[in-house]
């Protein structure tokens, strides 16, 4: 068994594009607290809410606390940020980055400063924070819970999407509807805030380069079906950086063109992450383990290669109706087309847009295994891991493992345990490969 | 003769209820009526009833351990949700015709199409219940409720004409005032109602048609009142703060420790009932408010007014109006294990209860009452200090 060098935590990338992220999250961090001395506004935010080309095109700045609490996982400096939270009470059950941002905020309110030696000179002060409905509770709660902290205006809303059962074409008008006005809410809440209106015009253009930097992050992902895999997943775990948090900026545009074409020729040249990839895995759920991302190494010490992923993947093409010109339309279109991209063929076959989504994965990057993470602080990302497992197999026949940790709360992981597991998993992988080339 | 039939006072039946769940479904079922389980308080049992329909409040069954559902289902959530699963799995369940489950919180969100993919059931909706109160939020749900009446009228092949959903409405709101008027009697020093008796008044009436519990109802009011009062020696008066409690266990051995759990804010307990379903021109509307606004859950998320203590007062002043009507002594926070929803708001309740001079114990509930040993030490305690 290959064991873990005591100083990595981190993982080794392949690509070299992929190593530039580092300096845009220290820029992430920099520029906020830049703005604060400048008087430009600075939000606390919540990744996946559609509203970040609202920001861009009203010049908020925007810390994205989630990040932040990953950053500080993966920098090892998480602990003291968790164990505040739970000496305010926090139960030592939820959210682990939640725990990370209440924490960190209130050893801010209690030191009067950022506590020193945070990551990447920690978050700036906001002057509000905006919380959203997508994904889980926590991002709605965590914000609300620090008014205990801060007595910083705060703004909340819903991103909806319907189930896999409802037909589109009765229920896709008043979806679109509701999220178009919780989209006028929030900028009602931010012109009031800022004392500026909001550039309409500025926004379309701010959509038209997400649009861009969507579409080419697509591309650079349709070439990692090639064998061998030119990128793995540990480097899409810093690639999706730049696209879930500034797909707005001309910078992010270039960076995903600059990987696309180092992509393009790792293809060309059969450049693969390890000398000989023997099996193809998908990491089919659940947040990585920020704390120990060396774990993917792990895999490849074996000769297994993470091809892609499900979690942060750059949404498939939408196909807005061209007629939709108010960009708070065109915001609530494209949010509700990503989270229903697979309901159609869903409710064609295993009605489960999760599962169509793994098993279209598993056909196009040719895969051979699937990994997912359960966290014992994230419902919202490990809870229905086993069903779709369990979904899935009756299509395909690939081996599954689920690993247990935590996103961030490094006291959740066993690396021993993590090693046996994983060791067996490859071994069954082993088999089951060999089983089918028989 | 029914399980109605054949127990003697409200009282009576409540406990025949209580510890037979299911069996009054059961019945009707066999009678041809159809039994359609849902969880939390969101989707409008309004539109059960209107249809004929025998609304069922899915529930667990402590102390029981899971073990089917461990098969399937990841261990670090909502213990209460799995335990219903683990029932769905094992046969439990099979006498519900149908399955409704509203967006409340992540877990029963995500357990939708889990019980489906397993359980198979005849009738399955998915309630999108929005988590904010913006005047588009109430129109959104307002949809969704409309859409949700659409699913039930297809499948029972009847209509619910606007009367028709008024009388549903009317119907419920007896019920929300009779249990108001039950809950009076828990003001009184000492209380004419013991909080163990209480939770199994509400869970009988959970698993019962609106129009039997109505009945029942008025029969355990006209039992309360003839009890004497003023005989007993006053105790902590407690207020019981939490999610699901649909187990007499752990108020129970709250009040055999020596006190009285004289209100709550649970799920199946005030929360459900405090506030009627408003008459409104289009019954949707009044359903789409109460539903929404009207029940004062954690996953709702309500607007911060300006500064710290105005949002907390705007968040929880009612448990202080609690406080004075029932002369709460202590709170005792019972919180679901894995519940991010009530887990994030602890400290702010501890907060504006504790700075009005009530006591507060916070504790974990795994729902088994698995650490009942535990638990027993710790309230102990508890009530020496409010003594």
């Amino acid at each position: 068994m290959t064991e873990m060098p005591k100083e990595r935590k981190t993982a080794v990338k392949s690509t070299e594009t992929v190593k530039k992220v580092r300096s845009v999250v220290r820029t992430m961090y920099s520029r906020a607290h830049q703005a604060k001395e400048q008087g430009i506004p600075v939000a606390y935010c919540m990744a996946g809410c559609a509203y970040n080309e609202i920001l861009d095109a009203m010049g908020i700045v925007p810390i994205w606390t989630e990040n932040y609490a990953g950053l500080c996982s993966a920098k090892q400096d998480s602990e003291r940020f968790i164990l505040k939270a739970e000496a305010e009470g926090y139960s030592n059950l939820i959210c682990s980055y939640a725990r990370t941002g209440i924490g960190f905020d209130a050893l801010r309110s209690e030191l009067h400063g950022t506590p020193p030696g945070s990551p990447d000179g920690g978050m700036a002060e906001p002057d509000m924070l905006l919380g959203c409905s997508f994904a889980c509770d926590p991002r709605f709660k965590w914000y609300q819970a620090l008014g205990r902290y801060k007595n910083t205006p705060i703004y909340a809303m819903d991103v909806v999407i319907p189930s896999v059962d409802a037909d589109m074409n009765e229920v896709r008008e008043y979806y679109v509807k509701y999220q178009t006005e919780q989209f006028k809410g929030l900028v009602d809440f931010l012109e009031k805030q800022t004392k500026k209106k909001l550039d309409y015009d500025k926004l379309s253009d701010v959509i038209d380069t997400t649009d861009e930097t969507y579409r080419i992050w697509w591309e650079c992902y349709q070439l990692r079906k090639a064998i061998p895999c030119p990128m793995p997943s540990e480097d899409h775990f810093n690639a999706f950086v730049p696209g879930l948090f500034e797909a707005g900026k001309k910078e992010t545009v270039d960076f995903y063109r600059e990987l696309y074409t180092e992509i393009e020729q790792r293809v060309q040249n059969k450049t693969g992450v390890i000398d000989e990839e023997k099996y193809r895995l998908l990491w089919a759920g659940g947040l990585p383990p920020w704390h120990n991302m060396w774990i993917f190494n792990y895999f490849e010490s074996h000769g297994a290669v993470f091809v892609i992923e499900t979690m942060y993947k750059p949404p498939d093409p939408a196909k807005i109706p061209v007629i939709v010109t108010n960009p708070l339309e065109r915001l609530a279109w494209r949010s509700i087309l990503r989270w229903t991209e697979k309901h159609e063929k869903a409710r064609q076959r295993s009605h489960n847009p999760e599962v169509e989504m793994i098993l279209d994965m598993v056909d196009d990057y040719k895969i051979d295994g699937m990994v997912t993470h359960a966290s014992k602080s994230c419902r919202a990302s490990s809870m229905g891991q086993m069903f779709f497992m369990d979904l899935v197999k009756t299509y395909v026949k690939v081996p599954s493992l689920q690993l247990t940790s935590d996103l961030v709360d490094a006291r959740e992981y066993s690396q021993t345990q993590w090693l046996i597991q994983i060791d067996t998993f490859l071994e069954t992988v082993n088999s089951a490969k060999r089983g089918k080339n028989l | 003769m029914s399980t109605i039939e054949s127990a003697s006072g409200g009282l009576a039946m409540a406990d025949k209820l209580y510890q037979n769940r299911g069996g009054r479904a059961r019945e009707l079922k066999a009678q041809g009526k159809k039994v359609i389980g849902y969880f939390c308080n969101y989707p409008p049992v309004e539109f059960l009833t209107a249809l004929d329909l025998v609304p069922f409040r899915i529930m667990g069954r402590p102390p029981k351990a899971t073990s089917h559902a461990d098969t399937c289902l990841e261990t670090i959530i909502c213990p209460y949700l799995r335990s219903c699963f683990d029932m769905a799995l094992d046969g439990s369940y099979d006498f519900l015709d149908g399955l409704v489950v509203p967006h409340s919180c992540d877990v029963v969100q995500r357990i939708y199409d889990i019980w489906k993919y397993y359980c198979k059931p005849a009738y399955s909706h998915f309630l999108n219940v929005p988590h904010m109160t913006q005047p588009s939020s109430f129109e959104f749900f307002k949809k969704e409720l409309a859409l949700y009446q659409r699913s039930l009228e297809n499948f029972t092949g009847k209509q619910i004409s606007p009367d028709g959903l008024r009388n549903a409405i009317k119907l419920h709101n007896e019920n929300r005032a009779l249990l108001r008027e039950l809950y009076e009697f828990r003001k009184l020093v000492p209380p004419l109602v013991s909080g163990t008796e209480a939770t199994k008044i509400l869970v009988a009436g959970l698993t019962i048609p609106a129009a039997e519990f109505n009945e029942l109802l008025r029969s355990v009011v006209e039992e309360v009142k003839k009890r004497p009062h003023g005989s007993k020696t006053k105790r902590p008066r407690i207020l019981l703060y939490g999610c699901e409690m649909d187990d007499i266990t752990f108020v129970q051995l709250v009040e055999s420790i020596g006190a009285d759990v004289v209100i709550d804010d649970l799920c199946i307990g005030s929360r459900s009932f405090w506030l009627d379903v408003p008459k409104t021109s289009d019954p949707l509307d009044g359903l789409a408010e109460h539903y929404l606004e009207g029940i004062r859950c954690p996953r709702t998320y309500k607007p911060s007014i300006s500064g710290h203590q105005s949002d907390l007062d705007n968040r929880f002043g009612y448990l202080l109006k609690y406080v004075k009507d029932f002369h709460v002594d202590g709170a005792i926070l019972s919180i679901m294990m894995y519940c991010d929803t009530h887990e994030l708001d602890v400290p702010d309740v501890k907060e504006i209860l504790q700075k009005s001079g009530v006591k507060v114990l916070h504790l974990d509930n795994d729902y088994s009452m698995s650490n009942i040993g535990q638990l027993r030490v710790r309230i102990e305690a508890f009530l020496e200090l409010i003594a």
